[in-house]
């Protein structure tokens, strides 16, 4: 069966698909733990009879029992070298079972492996396994395929285009999703939807997991953006175990109840998985026959995906902002590390532009030097769990691009392809496979044209090529091609033009790199401000850009909503409500912004960078350090102690007053000392006691200690008790910090203070860690016990006196 | 029934929780006070430690091969404690599991304690708890969806090596099944995991009963 012969079938009527199949072969005596292929083929009545019964209570289309007959799944049985044999026998037990009048489905599944970037087996190797088991159901005669029960979208996707690389037989795609609406790796319906139908599935749907109640929802949504039919195969209801044996809890009628749903919600072929029986199809069959079904949507939708989300683009959607900061091209401690394979910058990049809003995340690695497509990759695997947005591979060489987009797990865009012949000849195939949205880049062979009418020519031959290998108006965007308009005052008027046209006459998004309109003027960001918001009023519906310019972030916020893409101005009032937030109180405050306010407001909101120069205006004025010290610098610190017990500070804000305190004691010093010679900070010792090597938290005790003043000698961790005992004494200490992490080593802290009390020491000792306890504290005879690092300044303090 | 080969996650998304790592910071929703500013500054931070983190996990199922009524083996592996035994009391399979959030954060905290960088290091640290704490139960939420089509489900509570009456050197059991080296976690000998913030835990795999039938 061909595709067309496929779709029109299904615009005539609903298919019917099989039942469960693993369920049945145990009713019919297959052990636990056996593997489903062999057991099959050891006794063939078994499927010859499930499958005949399936198709007397009415299957279109049965699934051959190939579920797990890939060479991966096989291994765990020793049949790993008799993939082809098996799936081969497998088809045709199917096609004796069920004749030539009812179709045949060669059935990929998971291979219980994982594929990266989420789990360890190479995405290649993925697609060669599924080839392997492909090309043996075509030799056994499969009239198309079926990909079921996947829990991955990247396995998924191997599985597709292991098909789609071997032949021109239909495939249906289907997932499984849980409760949550998600599959085991974070994929909802729409995404997964939007994800497969760029990739070229010729039915999308979900099976298994959930019975037909909870399946409804996400077929609606998969529904509503889909350009194929859509399928479901719900399990009888959810599994339990009564005496040992799995049951399933909804019967033949209550399961077939909820047909009339499935049929609202616009199904195009159903059946059942686990738990169903050929009497839960009889019903189905019946239920359905005289039903017309309901079409498919005619024009695909702009949108891009990522593995957990998917960004639309079109007329009353806000503006797309795409991250343009992933590129090396003047960011040298980013070039210096995609040479050394780091990715350290990339990821901050990354995090940091979906942080400040952005909605998609160029990549561009491309600089002298490194190998372009082996970083690519790499940056686009580690991407692809990292961040939820979906990805613009930005490269001008056709192997870059297509290692990209093959193992990119979502429908990613590509910037660009211009209507150089060259470029169209090879990035549009490569785009075309891969189902990738691209951005169409306004200049040829012989130009870049200067003017709208120069631009739109090839913009329209873009158009018209790309339509050729499958493309609609909807899955390109326009860039209208920003050029600066300090040499050329026109330029803004003309990329305008273009940017109406792709938004009137083609329908299309359109895209801008806004900055360069205004290179080599001053004050750029009016010209960067005003040029966006002319563009968006003409149809520009998204920019590449960085957003961490606030003013273009709020520009975007504003413009959305004069344009009516903000409904409600909801995104709006999200974006500025946060600006509503309350003023810190000002009651605490001394009320005159004399230079000793100033001090003690440092303090208090946590202003190291301007402490030193507020004393050193006060030291100008000739007051006195001691009086800075006790009048200002302790009551303020002293104040944030309170709002931090009151709760009103957490503690990064006591962090960052402590540390202006420490700034602001720093450069005090010499001046206290010239008048107090003997002024001396306290010494603690801290260390992690033998045995344990976390230190972490000890190492943090260890910084607030020194925040508030204290001299802290850190012993490290793993540290034995004679070290310990050897440092208190020559240094003269008075406290000691002792941590322990595990209940194993933390007995060690009891040793060391029992050895410093027998050797007669006075020094006081305070211990912490994660299993640590006052009462174990207590019996160990430590001075004090500190559950976190304030507690253990405040010990400290204690201690000191 | 699942197969007992090691299953490896090379990489988790793990969404930060927010409210948990500024509790964690000693946060109080209706109590702390933050300007704009800071709050901003703090989520870049948050942000930053995230990007630093390399969620990955792993896990196995092996059988109960034996128990008395204080210790049980799993596998070929014998444990003596009551309160795992009590644990496992209605299981006849466990799962192995470990997860680990990578060297990356950790020396990315040891540095802003070197440079005394205090803010980051108590920001990054929270985070990097908190994205850990989530990791491992990523991994059993993992699991106990893939049982659900088993008519199984995981023990609600976990137990790890070091903790009550589970000792420490149980880890070994951990490190020897799921090859922990693949994830880049190793033990000393004092039965210490590094990087720190790795986690190893035991759950028991339970049938999935209707409610009226417990």
């Amino acid at each position: 069966m061909d595709k067309v012969a496929f779709h029109k079938l299904l615009k005539e009527r609903i298919l019917i698909l099989d039942g469960a199949t693993g369920t049945q072969l145990q009713k019919k005596g297959m052990p636990k733990g056996a593997c489903p292929e062999q057991w099959i083929l050891e006794n063939p009545n078994a499927i010859l009879e499930i499958q005949k019964d399936y198709k007397e209570a009415g299957s279109d289309i049965v699934y051959a029992p190939t579920f797990g007959a890939n060479r991966w799944k096989l291994k765990s049985f020793g049949l790993e070298d008799q993939v082809k044999e098996i799936n081969i026998k497998l088809v045709q037990l199917s096609r004796e079972a069920v004749g030539e009048d009812t179709l045949v489905a060669g059935n990929l599944s998971p291979t219980g492996e994982f594929i990266k970037p989420f789990g360890e087996k190479a995405f290649e190797e993925a697609v060669n396994i599924y080839k392997e088991q492909v090309q043996a159901l075509l030799d056994g005669g499969v009239d198309l395929f079926v990909i079921e029960t996947m829990i991955d979208i990247q396995e998924a996707r191997a599985a597709l285009l292991a098909v789609k690389e071997s032949t021109d037989l239909p495939v249906m795609v289907s997932m499984t999703f849980g409760e949550d609406e998600k599959t085991l790796t974070g994929t909802d319906p729409i995404t997964a939807a939007i994800t497969l139908e760029a990739l070229g599935a010729d039915a999308i749907g979900c099976n298994c997991s959930t019975g037909p109640e909870d399946m409804l929802p996400i077929l609606k949504k998969m529904k509503s953006v889909l350009t194929v039919p859509i399928f479901a195969k719900p399990n009888a209801g959810l599994p339990v175990m009564k005496d040992g044996e799995i049951f399933y809890d909804l019967g033949p009628i209550e399961f077939s109840n909820f047909i009339d749903e499935f049929i609202e919600a616009g199904i195009n072929l159903i059946g059942g998985c686990c738990g169903t029986t050929p009497e839960y199809i009889r019903l189905l069959k019946e239920k359905t026959k005289t039903t017309p079904p309901k079409m498919w949507l005619k024009n695909k939708k702009s949108a891009l995906t990522s593995v957990r989300r998917t960004v639309f683009m079109g007329e009353n959607i806000p503006l797309v902002v795409v991250g343009e900061r992933i590129n090396p091209t003047g960011k040298k401690k980013l070039q210096q590390e995609l040479l050394e394979g780091k990715l350290s910058e990339v990821r901050r990049f990354a995090l940091e532009q979906q942080q400040k809003g952005a909605n998609i995340l160029d990549v561009n690695v491309g600089m002298p030097g490194i190998d372009e497509k082996k970083v690519m990759v790499n940056v686009v695997e580690n991407l692809s769990t990292l961040s939820e947005l979906p990805l613009c591979i930005d490269s001008s060489s056709p192997e870059v691009i297509e290692a990209a987009l093959r193992i990119y797990p979502g429908r990613a865009l590509l910037n660009s392809i211009s209507g150089e012949e060259k470029k169209l000849e090879k990035l549009l195939p490569i785009a075309a496979k891969y189902g990738a949205m691209f951005i169409a880049l306004p200049l040829d062979d012989k130009e870049v044209p200067s003017t709208a009418e120069g631009r739109i020519k090839i913009i329209d031959k873009i158009l018209e090529e790309a339509r050729k290998v499958g493309y609609g108006a909807q899955d390109m965007v326009v860039d209208g091609l920003v050029m600066t308009v300090s040499s050329d005052q026109k330029a803004s008027i003309e990329t305008l033009k273009v940017i109406e046209y792709a938004a009137k006459h083609l329908k299309t998004s359109s895209i801008l790199g806004l900055s360069n309109i205004s290179f080599g003027l001053p004050e750029r960001k009016w010209l960067n401000s005003a040029f966006l918001m002319m563009a968006m009023a003409k149809g520009l519906n998204m920019a590449i850009a960085n957003p961490s310019s606030e003013n273009l972030m709020e520009l975007k916020m504003a413009g959305d909503v004069l344009i009516g893409r903000d409904e409600n101005c909801k995104n709006y009032i999200d974006y500025f409500g946060q600006s509503k937030a309350t003023p810190q109180s000002s009651n605490d405050k001394p009320k005159e912004e004399n230079t000793s306010t100033k001090i003690y407001n440092a303090v208090l909101k946590g202003e190291k960078e301007d402490i030193e120069g507020y004393i050193k205006q006060a030291l100008d004025e000739g007051m006195k350090p001691f009086k800075i010290v006790d009048e200002l610098l302790i009551p303020a610190i002293n104040k944030v102690g309170e709002l931090y017990d009151q709760k009103e500070y957490f503690l990064p804000q006591l962090i960052l007053s402590a540390e202006a305190m420490k700034t602001g004691f720093n450069y005090l010093e010499p001046h206290l000392l010239k008048e107090d010679s003997n002024r001396k900070k306290t010494k603690v010792i801290i260390a992690t006691v033998k045995g344990d090597i976390h230190d972490i938290g000890k190492n943090i005790v260890g910084l607030m200690l020194k925040n508030y003043g204290f001299e802290v000698i850190d012993l490290g961790k793993d540290v034995p008790k004679e070290e310990i005992l050897k440092q208190i004494k020559e240094q003269d200490v008075p406290i000691v910090g002792l941590s322990a992490l595990m209940t194993t080593t933390m007995g060690e802290m009891g040793v060391v203070i029992d050895a410093a009390k027998k050797e007669g020491l006075q020094t006081k000792f305070m211990v912490g860690g994660a299993v640590v306890t006052k009462e174990f504290a207590d019996e160990i005879g430590a001075n004090g016990y500190a559950e976190d690092a304030i507690a253990a300044v405040r010990l400290a303090q204690l201690l000191e006196q | 029934m699942m197969d007992s080969t090691v299953r490896y996650f090379e990489n988790i998304w793990i969404e930060p929780p927010m409210g948990r790592i500024l509790y964690r910071l000693g946060y109080k929703k209706t109590k702390t006070k933050l300007d704009d500013n800071q709050r901003e500054r703090i989520e870049e931070l948050i942000w930053q430690g995230v990007s630093h983190c390399h969620p990955r996990g792993a896990f196995l199922i092996l059988p109960i091969t034996k128990r008395t009524e204080d210790s049980i083996t799993i596998g070929r592996h014998l444990v003596e404690s009551k309160s795992l035994t009590e644990l496992l009391k209605n299981s006849e399979e466990v799962a192995l599991m470990a997860s680990t959030i990578g060297d990356e954060i950790i020396h990315a905290i040891e540095q802003e304690i070197k440079q005394e960088n205090s803010v980051k290091a108590v920001i990054y640290d929270s985070t990097a708890s908190q994205i850990a704490d989530k990791t491992v139960a990523w991994v059993m939420d993992f699991i106990n969806k893939s049982l659900q089509k088993e008519a199984k489900e995981l023990t609600s509570m976990r137990f790890s090596p070091g903790y009550g009456d589970l000792d420490l050197k149980y880890q070994k059991i951990f490190f020897e099944e799921l090859k922990l080296e693949k994830l880049g976690i190793r033990l000393t000998e004092t039965y210490m995991m590094t990087p720190e913030k790795s986690v190893t835990a035991i759950c028991g795999v339970e049938n999935r009963v209707r409610r009226e039938d417990q």
